[in-house]
């Protein structure tokens, strides 16, 4: 267990070495000076050449990767272009806005784990047929057409809920949360309800199951200990995994929405061409998702001992 | 080149089997005839439609649907259907190209992966894991911050992101085949790497590729709507299905019928490519055919 | 009229799968203390018959007629709540596959608590319990297998826990369903053996499903066989066994090769039971050319796998750990000669085939083919040689390619050889399938359409294809009904008459052995460790294992 840990931390963070190197490599082909963006066209060559030489902007590639992570190490990543604040503080004002989002999405996502198991006990059931019509319904409409469409209901129609911005105090803030996470989060209940199903399905056939009721262990013990114990850890990867997906939809929906956060932020920033902005966004977006990445493989083989067994 | 003594239906008869199969129950027909659409109306989009898509009407803008308009107009006057027509045309587009490029480059990494020693199936494995772990959009929006919106660098951008997935299928695919039994016997009656290859492992790996490939065409369009809704992606004023939803989002005030509208082909065509995906899948299933 | 001391009284049950009839109008009592065989073929519905006792009927099966009754209790009226009463604590259930039955997540000893559920003592006494039950069913070191995961478990030991957790509650009918099918013959017998004693111990009845009919004879008291849904006889062993009433029963008896004493070269199968044909000693002699060099000889071969390395050891440069597979192994087949390879399952036999095939590296010693050094052939070599050897692999479905015809397959072996221009190979399809007794259709079917016996039917004529001097046959009769196995052993046997063909199979059915092999080699643990006539081996053996195996697989005693 802790070789494997060991060993999956360790490629997770090279994972990270590689994306920041890559991302880092990416930028140097932007066409411009960066020099330029910065002090304006008015500013002289000298004054210019001085920039260059600060930010190392003359020197091999190599040479700017190693002044970049040494930077990193001591939790800089550059400034603004525009407005000379460190990225990380600027990141760190942002960062919270998105958190929140993505984690309501997550604990609105987890209620499918409910839905998908009760209508595979009950498979053809009522339930099962309704939740299966609606959830398929659901993961057919992509999230900007659905945040459109809710924005258009529930905002334009009916006036119920705000659509504009995240809110101050406790319950405007929760107020303004509900739309967006909606947006994103009903396709995902869906889809975990119909993956638990299928889950909880598959395992409710297997052969331990059956020996468990050959016992008459009572059906709610099964549920919990042989059943679920053995389905969940499935979708537990699966939800780990899609963090990346959820982060990106929550990037489109805060543009959307006008939320402030990391989303709006990259967007600013791509479009004012300001790469230390982007890079800090991305690099720290990067690191999220492969820390949760991480997080759900180990939370996997924690939950089933038989990955214990096998080297990856 | 021998031929095959036993009367095994050629190529196309087999795709004609399978599009029957595929139409025997109701939602394997929708979701062919409205694939089927989507391919028709891409390639002739510009000749079919009402109205020209780009062409200012300022009298008549944000009318709702009529019998001249069926979806309405747009805030300068020009007819929404149409509009979405010519959309089609670049969602096509972007689904074939990206969607083909990807499956290409994948297909050939996870071959290699699966073939090659453990540590270059292990640095591959690193490159396509931290692909992965680039979240979409923030890898999309720097490559439109580099070279700049177009259709072309969302292809680019569906390329990169797509491929590591087909490529890890095509590796777990190869690998477990790869000590099958039957291949095993292929080995002993002397077969060459090649004729396993072509004959046996392919034909195995390739089904399950192209079912998540065609399930793969909403997220392409999705994301294209996406960029193109954040004004990011398609350059107006050549109208496309996320460009649409844009207009119709600024003047979401004024009337609802365009944010309605455009999100009406995403949906149809997220169906479609989704059920056909899945009912594929049952057909290819060998074990399931009668 | 009512028998008090009935257990299990069932008069004319029928039950369905849809439009298939599994049961039909059977009927079948069980007394308090008996042991109780249920034989038949798969098919017959004696899993689902044994099944339904305890209510576990899949979704699609309905009982559509007659009466089941567990101490005159109604059974087909019983509510979830009274099944839940009745299982695990008057009626235990023991299934054929060890392997699943157990909770992955869970620890041996959480899972025989949970089964306790019913009772409410604490904790610390149902763990006690547990041990008990475990040490009743001679589990080495039975307080640390609490603490472990079924994965840690082999599933030997698996079995015992799932019959531990079976006797706990001292129930009154213990259902094993197919509980000793999977596991090595060895194996079995211990089981069974454990099986009996727990019986007496506790008195409880037990209704033993098999298709094993020598188990059936050492174990149980009375047997009910069944073909097809249907109940053929109900009796006593002794009577059952040594004078039928009924003709598929006696038939069933006749076609077991385990019950014919003398070596036969034609054995009785279910579409032919009169058919039996001694062989003569002569005639085998004969068949086998002892003056010219022998056609396969296997030298000192050594087989080691390396597993994979993970990550870390590949960064430390640690080699990954090795398996010895085969040690040293030597055995030759000489020309018309039928050869055993017999050993468990891990002994390494199948590697050895595989080694010829050079499937498999190997690591020292030669294997000769017709004078041809195989190990250090080129691949031109190697080809020749594979024109005139084949292999017939254990699994008859993985055998066959998923996504191709029967006919397809067939004449493979042709194309790959360069062979099929030269031929109309239609014609080669039909000859084939002939040879092997399919019907020329079969050639548009797929692998899935076929049932076991015929796609290993399938497999043979593949093997035969380019008429080879050798054919290895790897688990040819496992997995099939014993009648089916009479018939994949007739087919062997004629072509090796009709052909002169050299068979080396590898299997660990020794009656199938006894029948058809002139030598025999016993391996185990990747060594051979005795060689020689199987007649000579069998009466007298020499190595202690061969003692072993010989006494677990051929005596019928207990």
């Amino acid at each position: 267990m802790i070789g494997y840990a060991v060993q999956r931390i360790g490629v997770a963070i090279l994972i990270v070495l590689l994306a920041t190197t890559a991302l880092f490599v990416m930028i140097q082909f932007v066409p411009g000076d960066p020099a330029n963006v910065m002090l304006g066209p008015r500013a002289t060559p000298e004054l210019k050449e001085a920039l260059r030489e600060r930010l190392h902007l003359n020197d091999s590639v190599f040479v700017q990767i190693y002044y970049f992570f040494f930077g990193l190490l001591q939790g800089d990543l550059g400034v603004d272009l525009t407005s000379n604040r460190p990225v990380v503080s600027i990141l760190a004002e942002q960062a919270p806005y998105t958190a929140m989002l993505v984690i309501s999405v997550l604990l609105v996502a987890l209620m499918g784990i409910p839905i998908g198991t009760y209508a595979a006990v009950h498979r053809g059931g009522s339930f099962d047929q309704l939740s299966g019509v609606i959830s398929v319904s659901i993961i057919a409409v992509p999230p900007i057409v659905i945040g459109l469409y809710l924005i258009l209901v529930f905002a334009i129609q009916l006036r119920w809920l705000p659509a504009i911005g995240a809110g101050e105090g406790f319950w405007a803030v929760i107020k303004h949360l509900i739309l967006p996470t909606l947006a994103i989060g009903l396709t995902w209940i869906g889809y975990v309800s119909r993956l638990v199903r299928a889950s909880v399905i598959e395992v409710l056939m297997q052969n331990h199951v059956k020996t468990a009721r050959a016992f008459g262990i009572p059906e709610n013990k099964i549920l919990r200990r042989y059943v679920l114990r053995v389905a969940l850890p499935a979708t537990v990867t699966v939800l780990g995994v899609s963090i990346g997906f959820i982060l990106s939809t929550a990037v489109i929906v805060e543009i959307l929405f006008s939320r402030p956060g990391i989303g709006k932020l990259t967007y600013d920033a791509v479009i004012s061409r300001n790469y230390p902005v982007v890079m800090g966004a991305v690099l720290s977006s990067t690191v999220f998702i492969v820390v949760a990445t991480t997080l759900s493989d180990l939370l996997n083989v924690m939950l089933d001992p038989r990955s214990r067994d096998i080297n990856s | 080149m021998t031929t095959f003594v036993v009367k095994r239906p050629t190529r196309l008869a087999r795709i004609f089997q399978v599009i029957r199969e595929l139409c025997s129950s109701p939602l394997g027909t929708f979701s062919f005839v409205i694939v089927l659409l989507f391919f028709v109306v891409g390639i002739t989009a510009d000749y079919i439609t009402p109205y020209d898509p780009i062409k200012i009407d300022i009298r008549n803008k944000l009318s709702g649907p009529s019998w001249d308009h069926w979806l309405g107009t747009d805030q300068l006057g020009r007819d929404v259907f149409s509009r979405l027509i010519v959309g089609t045309k670049i969602a096509l587009y972007l689904a074939v190209t990206s969607v083909s490029i990807a499956l290409v480059i994948g297909i050939l990494l996870g071959m290699i992966a699966a073939f090659t020693n453990q540590w270059i199936d292990w640095a591959l494995l690193l490159v396509f894991d931290t692909i992965r772990s680039f979240p979409g959009i923030m890898f999309a929006l720097t490559i439109i911050a580099l070279f700049g919106p177009s259709v072309n660098s969302i292809v680019v951008i569906i390329v990169v992101s797509t491929f590591p997935s087909y490529a890890r299928l095509v590796r777990t695919q190869v690998m477990s085949l790869r000590n099958a039994e039957f291949i095993e016997a292929q080995r002993a009656m002397g077969a060459s790497t090649s004729r396993i290859l072509r004959l046996h492992i392919l034909p195995n790996v390739i089904g399950p590729v192209l079912i998540v490939a065609s399930m793969d065409v909403p997220l392409v369009i999705g994301v294209e709507a996406g960029l193109s809704f954040l004004g990011l992606g398609v350059r107006p004023p050549t109208p496309s299905w996320g460009t649409i939803l844009n207009d119709g989002f600024s003047f979401i005030r004024n009337t609802s019928w365009i944010v309605f509208a455009g999100g009406l082909p995403l949906i149809l065509t997220t169906v479609a490519f989704t059920s056909l995906g899945e009912s594929l899948r049952d057909i290819l299933d060998p074990k399931l055919r009668k | 009229m009512q028998n008090r001391k009935n257990l299990i009284d069932i008069k004319d049950l029928s039950i369905n799968f849809g439009s298939v009839h599994a049961v039909k109008n059977a009927d079948m009592t069980i007394k308090k203390g008996q042991i109780m065989g249920l034989v038949g073929e798969s098919g017959s519905g004696k899993s689902t018959l044994a099944n339904a006792i305890i209510g576990l009927l899949p979704h699609a099966a309905e009982i559509t007629g007659g009466t089941m009754e567990f101490e005159n209790r109604n059974l087909r009226v019983f509510t979830p709540n009274q099944w839940q009463a009745l299982r695990g604590r008057e009626v235990s259930y023991v299934s054929q596959d060890p392997m699943s039955a157990l909770n992955p997540t869970l620890h041996i000893g959480q899972q025989m608590l949970d089964i306790q559920y019913w009772s409410d003592d604490t904790n610390a006494v149902k763990l006690e319990r547990a041990l008990n039950a475990l040490e009743q069913v001679r589990m080495p070191n039975s307080k640390s297998r609490l603490d472990m995961y079924p994965y840690e478990l082999s599933g030997g030991q698996k079995q015992r826990v799932c019959i531990a957790m079976a006797i706990m509650a001292r129930p009154k009918l213990l259902i094993a369903d197919e509980a000793t099918t999977a596991l090595d013959a060895t194996l079995e017998v211990q089981i069974v053996k454990l099986l009996k004693e727990l019986q007496s111990d506790i008195g409880c009845a037990m209704l033993f499903v098999t298709h094993h009919l020598t188990v059936v004879e050492a174990l149980c008291d009375d047997v009910t066989v069944m073909y097809q849904g249907d109940i053929r006889e109900t009796g006593s062993v002794s009577k059952v066994f040594t004078s039928p009433s009924d003709d598929y029963t006696r038939n069933l008896l006749r076609c077991d090769p385990a019950r014919i004493p003398e070596k036969c070269g034609r054995l009785p199968v279910m579409s032919k039971p009169e058919l039996k044909r001694v062989s003569d000693p002569k005639m085998d002699k004969a068949r086998i050319d002892t003056v010219a060099a022998p056609v396969l000889a296997i030298e000192d071969l050594c087989v080691t796998f390396t597993k994979q390395r993970s990550l870390i050891d590949l960064l430390q440069g640690k080699s990954g750990e090795r398996i010895e597979a085969v040690k040293d192994a030597s055995l030759s087949v000489a020309i018309g000669e039928t050869v055993a390879l017999v050993g468990e399952s891990g002994s390494g036999k199948s590697t050895i085939a595989r080694a010829v095939f050079r499937l498999v590296a190997s690591q020292a010693g030669s294997i000769l083919f017709e004078d041809a050094d195989l190990l250090h052939a080129t691949p031109h070599e190697m080809r020749a040689a594979r024109n005139r050897m084949s292999m017939m692999m254990q699994d008859p479905f993985g055998s066959l390619s998923p996504r191709i015809t029967v006919g397809t397959a067939l004449v493979e072996p042709y194309i790959i050889s360069g062979q099929s221009l030269d031929l109309n190979l239609r014609e080669e399809t039909e000859r084939l399938l002939e040879l092997v007794g399919l019907p020329a259709d079969f050639a548009n079917r797929y692998p899935h359409e076929l049932s076991g016996g015929q796609a290993r039917r399938v497999g043979v004529a593949r093997a035969l294809a380019l008429n080879p001097k050798l054919v290895i046959a790897d688990e040819p009769t496992a997995g099939l009904d014993v009648s089916i196995q009479g018939e994949v052993f007739n087919l062997l046997a004629s072509l090796r008459e009709k052909m002169q063909l050299s068979i080396l199979i590898i299997t660990h059915n020794l009656h199938v052995v006894r029948h058809l092999a002139d030598r025999m080699a016993i391996m185990y643990h990747g060594k051979i460790v005795e060689t020689g006539d199987t007649e000579t081996i069998i009466s007298k053996p020499v190595h202690d294992y061969t003692k072993k195996l010989l006494a677990a697989n051929l005596e019928t005693k207990y």
